[in-house]
């Protein structure tokens, strides 16, 4: 056999139940099953990475004979990694209110028509709700003895709501997702707002493209704390070279009193017990008082870059573990929502969000707000839509004038490598300098 | 049990307790190598096996599927427990076996699945980038091959190999990134060297860029951007089943010139191409279809379950990603027209890609995204690099009154697109 330098092996073995319900019709409402392993083998160069259905791990002989096909993948590689110690051990799974499970499809079926017939208000013409469960059986082991296993349980919906009015069409959508149980009771009023969000825009004005200051609500924030320094700070694009992070630790990035945290062990969507090469996660803070001063790592990351914490690796079942966030925030201020709205006069509020992407090696993101009002002489005013933010890493959190005091966390799905994981992002309401905003209005 | 004895048994079983079966079924070998600074890092090996089940009873629909072949039983109870709570609908049967024309081609028998082969393309992807003055961050080749197969209560056991060689590479050069890839079902299709130059160049070239003014602006998107904003908008504006739902912007305008006459829109499964197929993935036979011509929409795409709602049959549109229940799509499409000698002639803003495309609004045509790798161009000629700004649009809009389409067409996943140029649209600058 090839040099094997360390090996591990993880099974991921569960359930996806969806629902589907468009316009009132429930299109699908069913389970599908996988069987996942993902077998590393650590030769004297780098991994050999084998992806496999249906892995029986408590058989000796199979274990063996995947390592050594491993081990053959991992002799042509020629980059040397090592890997740091780390520690080890594994959090308790938050207990579950109420385990959806215990619920049969059929009420699954009828709570979420109800949240979709209650985005159905008047000006609304099409609605859609659908349900995601996933019930995730996780078990692990390395060459080093480590050992463990747990059971992660995800429940949660998005509907999404369209008007439309002399040919033109506006959206509304709402979702919510958690790790801590069934999510389907008493959320028509979610439905209600994606339907009312929806109508409203019809009469919504498209802004201005320009710089300008900008509020940006809790969910935007988080999505601009993920998009912004999240993504740049994580160990394997720093050690690629591929963000403008890199080499930046100690340096000044943000204002004074900034705190910017990724902590996998809160029990929000983004929670895991430990993380998928079996080390103990913990609160990370990339950014402690405006100072950059930690990135996220992996076991190889943190042996090549060093200055992080490790426990970010992550994988979707089937695939192999990379560094990735979990709960990514900016911590609270102390600026009251009506202070910031003061402060900024004249620019722009912005609400909720419909994704964003960033090249960290130029250091350019660009994110987009489900909605947005106008502010003028510190008043809300009118509503705009399709309004996007771009900006570059490096000084865009110097841009950051007042952090409120009245952060949220929203649960989301991050993509990245072709993966896509669980995660929650959050912060208070954000006063921004300087912002470039993009919109195609006169 | 091997996947034909097996899917036999789950049809067998599942006619027993419901009016009609259909199996999906598909498994494949896939390998990669992928690029860690600058040298081979991770080597991959994957195999796959899943198998997607759907029930028809009473007009009622259920899917359950399965990468487990030890849960078969529980994934067809699975789909019948589901098809108890679907709504029921108009339903005239899966399709019965016809004869299959054209002999579209997604397999290339000379491609292995072979980690060294695949070592060997990131050796010409290295080769490629090392042309210019960059640092290689990331990128990769993979390899892979695949058998699909539908079978269904009806007599239907259509089976293919499909294969696809694929690279990418991505550059930097100080804060300078480019970003290049390809792929094909034919390995020979694949020049991994040219594409490393490509996203080498990209970076080195790109460096120094100089402020841009908010305004209106020339621009010319590049395949890749072209496909990437069309890619949110436009297709999912195709598809039968948001146009019923009233989700789609261009419902209720067949017929209408809804484009510039300069521009064509067709599903081509004959084509050689990443989808090409004679039969969709319910085993309806495909065909070519044309969605737009110089301009004028001509029809939407459906499935068995929308077309036989609706009344308007399906055009063989059905596609599956992992295991899950079918849906519309398309196999291989193309943006087609005649050509402009050279659409980035006279002066305009050349946009290699965009950041930030999945947020534009489906329904509306509307976006605003950060572009990346921009130009300036004239004469063809990619002049001076611009540092960075945003593009503000409406796709629908754009593809009403453009420039002209460019001689460069280029398969960008399942679509395939040539450069587009547009008059008069609004940059937002730094």
């Amino acid at each position: 056999m090839a040099e094997v330098r360390y090996y591990d092996i993880r099974c991921v073995r569960g359930e996806i139940t969806l629902v589907d319900i468009d316009n009132g019709v429930v299109e699908s409402a069913g389970t599908s099953f996988f069987d996942k392993a993902v077998i590393r083998v650590l030769g004297s160069k780098g991994w050999g990475i084998l992806t496999r259905d249906h892995v029986d791990i408590d058989s000796k002989r199979e274990v063996e004979s995947l390592v050594e096909a491993a081990s053959r993948l991992a002799a042509v590689t020629e980059d040397h990694l090592d890997l740091a110690d780390a520690p080890r051990g594994v959090l308790p799974v938050p207990p579950l209110k109420e385990d959806p499970r215990d619920v049969d499809l059929e009420e699954k079926t009828r709570l979420l028509a109800g949240v979709e017939e209650a985005a159905r208000v008047a000006g609304v013409g099409n609605t859609r709700a659908r349900y995601t469960e996933g019930i995730d059986s996780v078990r692990f082991l390395d060459s080093s003895g480590n050992e463990y296993s747990y059971e992660a349980v995800r429940s949660g919906f998005s509907v999404v709501a369209i008007a439309s009015r002399n040919g033109v069409m506006q959206m509304g959508s709402e979702r919510d997702h958690i790790t801590t149980g069934f999510n389907l009771r008493n959320k028509q009023d979610l439905g209600r707002k994606a339907g009312e969000v929806a109508v409203s825009l019809l009469d919504a004005k498209l802004p201005k493209g320009g710089t300008k200051r900008a509020v940006l609500d809790p969910e935007l924030a988080g999505v601009f704390t993920h998009e912004a320094v999240g993504h740049a700070s994580e160990g394997d694009l720093v050690r690629e070279g591929a963000s403008v992070l890199g080499g930046k630790i100690g340096e000044r990035i943000g204002c004074e009193g900034l705190v910017i945290v990724d902590d996998p062990s809160l029990p929000e969507f983004g929670f895991i017990p430990v993380d998928a090469e079996g080390v103990a996660v913990e609160r990370t803070e990339i950014v402690r008082d405006g100072i950059l001063s930690s990135y996220l790592h992996n076991r190889e990351t943190l042996a090549a870059v060093g200055d992080g914490v490790p426990g970010h690796a992550r994988s979707e079942h089937g695939a192999p573990p990379i560094v990735r966030m979990s709960n990514t925030f900016i911590e609270n201020g102390d600026a009251a929502y009506d202070e910031i709205l003061e402060e900024c006069r004249d620019g722009i509020l912005l609400i909720g969000s419909r994704g964003g992407q960033v090249d960290p090696g130029r250091g350019v993101f660009q994110f987009n707000a489900e909605y947005g009002y106008l502010i003028e002489g510190g008043e809300k005013a009118g509503m705009v839509r399709d309004v996007s933010l771009s900006g570059e890493i490096l000084s865009t959190l110097h841009n950051i004038a007042l952090v409120g005091d009245d952060r949220k966390m929203s649960p989301g799905y991050c993509g990245k490598g072709g993966q896509s994981v669980p995660v929650s992002d959050g912060a208070p309401h954000l006063l921004l300098e300087n912002a470039t905003i993009g919109g195609r209005g006169e | 049990m091997n996947g034909e004895d097996l899917i036999e048994r789950i049809l067998r079983e599942g006619e027993r307790r419901a009016d009609e079966v259909e199996v999906f079924y598909a498994r494949g070998l896939s390998v990669g190598t992928e690029i860690k600074k600058g040298i081979l890092g991770n080597a991959e090996e994957s195999e796959a096996w899943n198998m997607a089940v759907r029930t028809v009873k009473d007009g009622r629909i259920g899917f359950s599927a399965t990468s487990d072949p030890d849960r078969w039983k529980e994934c067809l109870d699975a789909a019948l427990a589901s098809g108890r709570l679907a709504t029921p609908q108009q339903w005239a049967g899966f399709p019965k076996p016809a004869d299959l024309t054209g002999t579209p081609s997604s397999a290339d028998g000379d491609l292995v699945v072979a980690v060294e082969d695949a070592a060997r393309m990131v050796g010409d992807l290295l080769s490629g980038a090392a042309e210019h003055p960059v640092e290689v961050v990331g990128g990769g080749a993979d390899l892979a091959r695949s058998y699909l197969a539908v079978a269904n209560s009806s007599g239907i056991f259509y089976g293919m190999d499909r294969t696809v060689a694929a690279v990418s590479l991505e550059a930097i050069r100080e804060r300078s990134t480019g970003y290049e890839f390809d792929a094909s079902p034919f390995l020979a299709e694949i020049d991994a060297r040219s594409v490393g130059e490509q996203a080498a160049s990209l970076a080195a070239r790109s460096l120094s860029g100089r402020d841009i003014e908010t305004g209106r602006y020339d621009v010319v998107l590049s395949p890749v951007a072209a496909a990437s904003l069309l890619g949110q908008v436009l297709l999912p504006a195709l598809s039968g089943r948001n146009v019923k739902a009233g989700r789609s912007f261009l419902a209720d305008k067949i017929g209408d010139q809804v484009f510039d006459e300069r521009i064509s829109v067709y599903d081509d499964p004959f084509a050689p191409g990443l989808g090409s197929t004679a039969w969709d993935a319910e085993g309806t036979p495909t065909r070519r279809l044309v969605f737009v011509e110089q301009g004028v929409l001509g029809r939407f795409a459906y499935d068995l379950k929308t077309g036989y709602r609706y009344g308007e049959g399906s055009t063989g549109s059905a596609v599956r990603s992992g295991g899950e229940p079918p849906g519309i799509g398309f196999h291989n499409l193309f943006i087609d027209g005649p050509r402009m000698k050279e659409p980035g002639d006279e002066r305009a803003v050349w946009i290699h890609d965009v950041v930030g495309a999945h947020t534009a609004n489906p329904f509306s045509g509307d976006f605003s995204v950060e572009i990346s790798n921009p130009f300036w161009i004239e004469g063809g000629d990619l002049t001076e690099p611009i540092r960075t700004a945003m593009l503000s649009g409406n796709v629908f809009e754009m593809l009403a009154g453009i420039g002209g389409l460019g001689n460069d067409a280029r398969r960008v996943g399942r679509l395939t697109i040539p450069s587009i140029r547009l008059n008069n649209q609004q940059i937002i600058g730094k």
